[in-house]
């Protein structure tokens, strides 16, 4: 159904995508969503590590669902109200530049809010929690067994680490980089109420068309460049997972 | 088994890590919950005297009272819509043979692996170009949709842990294939199901993009307070924003409690099966 919408509606012709791509505001906004997505999900996946870890390994087992979702309670409350709080902590006003000023006595503008930076951070957090999902599920099931026999025939938490948790725990956590990927690549909340609107994402430019022009086409030509841009960055990774399959099989 | 992956050096190291990042995700939630009872007109620091002003102020505000009312409504028949037809999908893909089952089973999960927005924008275009209004029950069967891949995998990892000699049992015994369903299969997924009511309701309570692009003036509790961020901020915000975070975070939390402690445990004498 909704590729069926998207096709009939940009089946005209391929004047929508001309002008898409020759009009640099439309070009920059693809490019910058990129950027954008694949940044945070980067942070995310590299902090996802250490959390899962955490969990799995230095938690013990009884308490190990509680720990998780203490990690991931947020992720399934509103996606706005958590953008929108991040403003009262980073504005030039906020909490932190008012702890800055009374530590030090002289007043700072802290100038993160409505820049990339800030957008980059709040994605990053919501993907890390994503990341850490999946990876604490490919974590858990490890076998004790593997690890014990390891350390008996003397292998160091090092070598632990690299020769069994982390080829058992990478299909988890490649779902997870994937899943975080799509997500922060969607996102319209977070760059618009920590971003700003100067410099839009494609996902925020869809919603003002949507609500605004009510260029439908254009929209469905911008939903339709987002998809493929999805299809084409997660391929390789789901290509990657399924190779593994295929020779853990054989 | 820890000692032999973490030594200690790693193991203090891994907690602080786990501490900062705890802080940091619930730090502003916090803050934003501090600042609802604050009496300043402005969001900044120092504390003014505490206050409820903003909580009346919301409570008397019937345009979100009325968008709190649609949501839950929503919410609710969104949530028991999807838990039940993701009940079926789920005996379905757990039991039956069902041809090209990876590419159905596919299927059935693709809005989780397909931007929400796209998702958004492919149900708008498509009723637009058959030509239906914008409206609440769209909004329903759009959310439906939405959340069913939650419920469908929710309750496959349940009934596949149900062993088929229950199953044949009951057969044999002359049970029908529908009472068996209704008397013996729903009653040991009792608690998985409710948590994956709870589950699908938050949600679609929290849901905006579908509930944005597929209605036109009717309001759901998200789409009240994007709107009132984006057109300028009021102190109530604070307060909608604690209340709908504090809502939400306890009904998930029940329900992923449910799922994650009880599911691993025996339920009802019955030996989960090794996968």
């Amino acid at each position: 159904m909704i590729f069926l919408s998207l096709t009939t509606e940009t089946g005209f012709g391929v004047n929508n995508f001309i002008y898409f791509f020759s009009t640099p505001y439309l070009t920059q906004a693809l490019f910058r969503s990129l950027i954008l997505a694949s940044v945070s999900t980067l942070i995310a996946g590299v902090i996802s590590w250490p959390l899962a870890y955490f969990v799995v390994f230095c938690v013990k087992e009884k308490w190990r669902p509680l720990f998780l979702l203490a990690i991931l309670a947020p992720f399934w409350t509103s996606f706005t109200i958590r953008a929108f709080s991040w403003q009262l902590v980073l504005s030039d006003n906020g909490v932190i530049s008012w702890l800055i000023e009374k530590a030090t006595g002289s007043s700072v503008a802290l100038g993160i809010l409505y820049t990339m930076n800030a957008s980059i951070f709040g994605l990053a957090l919501f993907g890390s929690m994503l990341c850490t999902f999946t990876l604490y599920g490919a974590l858990v099931s490890i076998d004790k067994k593997l690890v014990e026999a390891a350390s008996t025939l003397g292998a160091r938490p090092y070598q632990i680490f690299r020769d069994i948790i982390l080829p058992l725990g990478l299909p988890g956590w490649l779902a997870g980089i994937v899943l975080s990927f799509i997500v922060c690549i969607g996102d319209y909340a977070v760059p618009t109420l920590l971003g700003g609107g100067l410099k839009p994402v494609l996902a925020q430019i869809m919603l003002s068309i949507l609500k605004g022009t009510y260029d439908l086409s254009q929209a469905a030509t911008i939903a339709t460049i987002l998809a493929v841009t999805v299809i084409i960055c997660a391929s390789p990774l789901l290509f990657f997972r399924l190779f593994k399959r295929r020779r853990a099989s054989a | 088994m820890r000692d032999l992956i973490v030594n200690r050096p790693v193991f203090i190291l891994l907690t602080a890590f786990f501490c900062v990042v705890l802080s940091i995700i619930y730090m502003p939630i916090l803050v934003m919950i501090i600042f609802s009872f604050n009496s300043g007109r402005y969001q900044t620091l120092p504390f003014r005297e505490p206050t409820f002003e903003w909580y009346v102020n919301l409570v008397a505000d019937s345009s979100f009272v009325d968008s709190f009312f649609t949501s839950l409504f929503m919410a609710s028949l969104a949530s028991l819509a999807a838990t039940a037809l993701g009940f079926f999908a789920a005996y379905a893909f757990s039991k039956a043979k069902i041809p090209f089952y990876s590419l159905f089973f596919g299927l059935i999960l693709s809005p989780l692996v397909i931007p929400i927005i796209l998702i958004g924008i492919g149900m708008r275009l498509q009723i637009v170009s058959v030509g239906i209004e914008p409206a609440l029950w769209l909004v329903l069967v759009g959310q439906t949709l939405y959340v069913l891949p939650l419920a469908v995998i929710n309750l496959k990892n349940r009934i596949d842990k149900i062993p088929k000699s229950i199953e044949e049992a009951g057969i044999s015994l002359g049970s029908s294939k529908l009472h068996l369903i209704v008397f013996i299969l729903v009653p040991i997924c009792a608690p998985t199901i409710f948590a994956t009511i709870l589950l699908t309701f938050t949600f679609s309570f929290d849901e905006f993009v579908i509930a944005y692009f597929l209605t036109n003036f009717e309001i759901t509790l998200p789409i009240k307070i994007w709107t009132s961020l984006v057109t300028g901020f009021e102190p109530k915000i604070n307060a909608a924003g604690s209340a709908v975070f504090l809502f939400s975070l306890i009904l998930g939390f029940i329900a992923q409690f449910i799922l994650l402690f009880k599911q691993s445990e025996k339920q009802n004498g019955i030996e989960p099966r090794e996968m």
